[in-house]
């Protein structure tokens, strides 16, 4: 072995990591891991020459992250798939208002910051999916209703360390109190037909499969199984049916995928052009063919997918009460021995 | 001939008292200095997690009531399970391509270690399929025996295909240490007993096993670190053990401090396997005299016997690699001749990838080597403290130590102010994270290796007037090529497989083969995920074949 050549590798191996920086570039730390993120980012580049780079995550891990950066950060947004994640990370301190007007009024006011420090880039619905062979739709009514023992061994859904169950739970929390979401919580993992395991697609295919009759997942996750490249997901997809909760009360539960401008970055003009562009009428047309979550931009026209669920009473719950309730719902959880 | 060598010569004198006593270095000391330095560099990542042992977090008695037993609980179970099907699968093929000749012996015999290329998530994302495949059985056990035997069966089916999985990957730890104790080690004894005329069963038994077990020991622990460490597939399957606990509460209710504690008492509970590991090997270390690189002569097997050998040896091969590679290959190539395939990050990415595993491997390799040399030089308490921990950071989960690689490296970016991204967040960051995670493996390598060659050539080298450092460089590092080159190989294909600290310091647009294969198998796409993981398996596999090529010829420059 020879050491001079191996001193000269290290060198070498010491110069690559180093990376040119280009002109104008922005860094986004993400939690989303769809693949129509990257078409996007492509998109926004050939549209202004900025550069995107991506870091992606699971997003707590991403706020350590952000944190222990401090001021050093390259990061200038940080984007999440979920309100309550999004808002913990303003009342964190880590987010910097958006101050275009322009780009606020995009979206309802409940789908922003009050003071526009985070908003929605698409919306979600968490539901109720059923298997149309051996489960009725008059059957179907609340959450609530899911605690009842006549949905013994028949319920799938997954683990609770999910932000979207968390949310969820989040938002019974403030509708019936805690301790009616704990009996809830309680009673929904003694119905579960498995100890809570998989992602939504998972749920969906173990209800089309005959394991569970009912799924708690979210809306999207029948779309991408409809538009997948595999023959068994289309097969599976065919067999389930979209039933959305609670339209006679407070309406069923839709979460946000949202993003925020970091309070240490250096170009909140590129990260404000960014949002511009991901809440255009361009990107939100493309959102829900591509990944079958929900426009933000009420202008823009759904999906067929979603045209055919059909239209649906959500709960008007504020998104920063996800995020206040998170702690208290994993509490939950955690006594409930949902997994 | 009066020949004390100078190695010796300013030896064990006066530190031997007391562990760390300041005299076990001196100023001028660039060895020892080169020691402590490098152990406490890789130790400061690890420190932030055992300074929280003594914490109480907000959480804690919250976690102590309600999920720790259940943490507790699974963490057993699989490891139980996983100990038990590991011996199974890797004691007997150990045995048999050791002490028999039957036809594929050799092929079967590196064949056999090819499992540990498939990352527990990939094997566990390929099982996870398994299970649907399940559902119309435990549909029958529900409609006819009622919902709680389904329950019951469906748990049943969970954790035994996890076990069988995770054993299924993990054996080659235990079918390599057998294996080597088996040919090298046992040799002449395992020969003296046949000559006495012991039948098969009685050699195995009372001679083989017995002398092996050392051996065995410390691959158990070895494949216990993997399943209290493992993140991936625990998740995919529903079983949360205490890795996934420390997860849970840090990023599921922010309580950092109970959530480091809960890592710290992993560690402690690994270093505790580790001391028993040692105390079980007692002072059964095997001076191997007789390593003269004269394998054990095998008996061969013909007719029934040999077809139930190869049967035997098959087993563990098509749990652990040919069934999942199998379908991942059935997906890759659903996926390339569809008309919706699709297509994955530039493979200039995913060559930094592999660039990066390469060089950390290299840079861990030599680095260890001259640490465990420098140890040596002068084995004093401290020295030997320090080689000892220098490894802890096998048994910390990749994440934990991600995050104080994060904190560390955060501080030194602040303390020089503001002026861009200095530390965090580049490839040295992560490279270093995989050093402090991966040193272990350098280190007993190097060790074992230097243990057998003995002092007497270096001793020689140093006699012939030859620096301690020109000693390492034209003696020590070329006789100890075979270990190293292994060593580095083991560690190339882990870091390969790494994931959760890649996923955690990794830089922006940075995808390994490892991060694109779990994003891709989290939305649960099968056919897309196939095609990296079968380039993840393929390329640890040739790994693999290097590394038991140098195994298996531990002294060709004799």
């Amino acid at each position: 072995m020879n050491c001079d050549r191996f001193l000269s590798l290290l060198v070498l191996g010491g110069l690559s990591f180093g990376s040119v920086r280009a002109a104008e570039e922005i860094t986004i730390y993400t939690q989303r891991h769809y693949a129509f993120d990257e078409e996007l980012h492509a998109m926004f580049t050939a549209n202004t020459g900025i550069k995107v780079n991506v870091v992606k995550a699971n997003a707590d891990e991403l706020m350590v992250r952000i944190k222990e950066e401090g001021d050093n950060t390259p990061a200038d947004l940080f984007m999440t798939a979920d309100g309550g994640t999004l808002d913990r990370a303003r009342v964190a301190g880590l987010l910097q208002p958006i101050l275009s007007q322009d780009v606020l009024n995009r979206v309802a006011a409940s789908l922003r910051d009050a003071d526009g420090n985070w908003i929605a880039m698409t919306q979600r619905g968490r539901v109720i999916v059923y298997s149309p062979d051996r489960v009725k739709p008059e059957e179907l009514s609340t959450y609530e209703d899911l605690a009842n023992p006549r949905w013994r061994g028949r319920l799938l859904v997954r683990s609770s360390t999910s932000s979207y169950n968390q949310s969820l739970l989040a938002t019974i929390i403030a509708a019936d109190g805690s301790e009616k979401a704990a009996e809830w919580a309680k009673a929904v993992r003694e119905n579960m037909a498995r100890p809570p395991q998989g992602s939504d697609r998972d749920q969906a295919k173990a209800v089309a499969a005959g394991l569970g009759d009912v799924a708690i997942m979210n809306t999207y996750y029948v779309g991408l199984l409809e538009g997948s490249e595999n023959q068994a997901d289309r097969d599976a997809a065919a067999k389930i049916k979209v039933f959305f909760p609670n339209q006679d009360g407070r309406g069923a539960h839709v979460n946000i995928s949202g993003v925020g401008i970091l309070k240490a970055s250096k170009k909140v003009d590129l990260a404000t052009k960014f949002i511009e562009f991901v809440l255009s009428d361009e990107a939100q047309s493309l959102i829900p063919n591509k990944t079958y979550e929900y426009p933000v931009v009420t202008t823009v026209p759904w999906s067929e997918q979603q045209e055919r669920w059909g239209k649906f009473k959500a709960d008007p719950v504020a998104l920063a009460t996800l995020g206040e309730f998170n702690a208290e719902a994993v509490r939950i959880f955690n006594e409930a021995g949902w997994e | 001939m009066d020949t004390s060598p100078p190695v010796q010569e300013k030896s064990i004198s006066s530190s031997s008292d007391l562990g760390l006593s300041c005299r076990g270095l001196r100023v001028g000391d660039a060895w020892g200095w080169g020691v402590v330095l490098l152990t406490l560099l890789i130790l400061l990542p690890l420190a932030v997690v055992i300074l929280h042992l003594g914490k109480e977090g907000t959480e804690w008695g919250h976690i102590v009531k309600t999920v720790l037993a259940g943490y507790l609980r699974n963490t057993l179970i699989l490891t139980a399970g996983v100990i038990l099907l590991v011996l199974v699968m890797g004691l007997p093929s150990a045995w048999l391509v050791s002490a028999y000749d039957f036809p594929g012996r050799k092929v079967l015999s590196w064949l056999l270690i090819l499992p540990l290329a498939i990352p527990t998530y990939v094997g566990a994302f390929v099982y996870s399929q398994g299970l649907e495949s399940a559902i119309p059985l435990l549909v029958w056990i529900r409609t006819n025996l009622g919902v709680d035997a389904f329950v019951r069966a469906e748990l049943i089916v969970r954790y035994g295909l996890l076990i069988l999985m995770m054993s299924g990957v993990l054996y080659p730890y235990i079918y390599l240490a057998a294996r080597s104790a088996f040919t090298l080690q046992g040799r002449t004894v395992i020969e003296a007993a046949r000559c006495l005329g012991q039948g098969p069963s009685r050699v195995f038994w009372t001679v083989a096993l017995p002398m092996a077990r050392p051996a065995v020991v410390a691959g158990t622990a070895l494949v216990v670190m993997e399943v209290i460490n493992d993140y991936g597939a625990v998740h995919f399957f529903g079983v949360p053990t205490l890795t996934e606990g420390i997860f849970r509460t840090w990023f599921g209710m922010g309580d950092k401090t109970s959530a480091l504690r809960l890592a710290a008492i992993v560690m402690l509970v690994v270093a505790g396997l580790l001391t028993l590991e040692q105390a079980l090997r007692g002072r059964a270390r095997f001076v191997e005299a007789e390593a003269s690189g004269i394998p054990l002569s095998r008996k061969r097997l013909r007719g029934v016997e040999a077809v139930g050998a190869v049967l035997l040896c098959l087993t563990p091969l098509l749990v652990g690699f040919f069934y999942p590679v199998g379908r991942l290959g059935d997906w890759a190539w659903e996926n390339l001749t569809s008309d919706r395939s699709v297509s994955f990050p530039a493979l200039t990415a995913l060559g930094r990838g592999f660039a990066l595993a390469s060089s950390t491997a290299l840079v861990a390799t030599l680095l260890g080597a001259i640490f465990v040399y420098a140890v040596r030089l002068r084995e004093n308490p401290l020295r030997r403290f320090c080689g000892r921990v220098a490894g802890l950071g096998y048994a910390t989960p990749g994440a934990v130590i991600a995050v104080g690689v994060m904190v560390l490296l955060g501080a030194i970016d602040r303390s020089h102010g503001t002026g861009g991204p200095l530390l965090s967040g580049t490839l040295g960051a992560i490279g270093f994270a995989y050093l402090v995670r991966f040193f272990a493996i350098p280190l007993q390598f190097a060790r074992a290796g230097m243990d057998r060659l003995g002092r007497s050539i270096e001793e020689a080298s140093r006699l012939l007037g030859q620096a301690p450092l020109a000693t390492f460089r034209r003696v020590t590092l070329p006789l100890l090529q075979g270990p190293l080159w292994a060593a580095g190989m083991l560690v190339f294909v882990d870091i390969l497989k790494e994931l959760p600290l890649t996923l955690v310091l990794r830089p922006a647009n940075f995808e390994t083969l490892a991060t694109t294969a779990f994003s891709l198998a989290s939305e649960a796409r099968l056919q897309a995920c196939a095609v990296p993981s079968l380039l993840i398996v393929a390329t640890g596999a040739v790994g693999l074949m290097i590394m038991n090529r140098w195994l298996m010829v531990p002294r060709s420059h004799d």
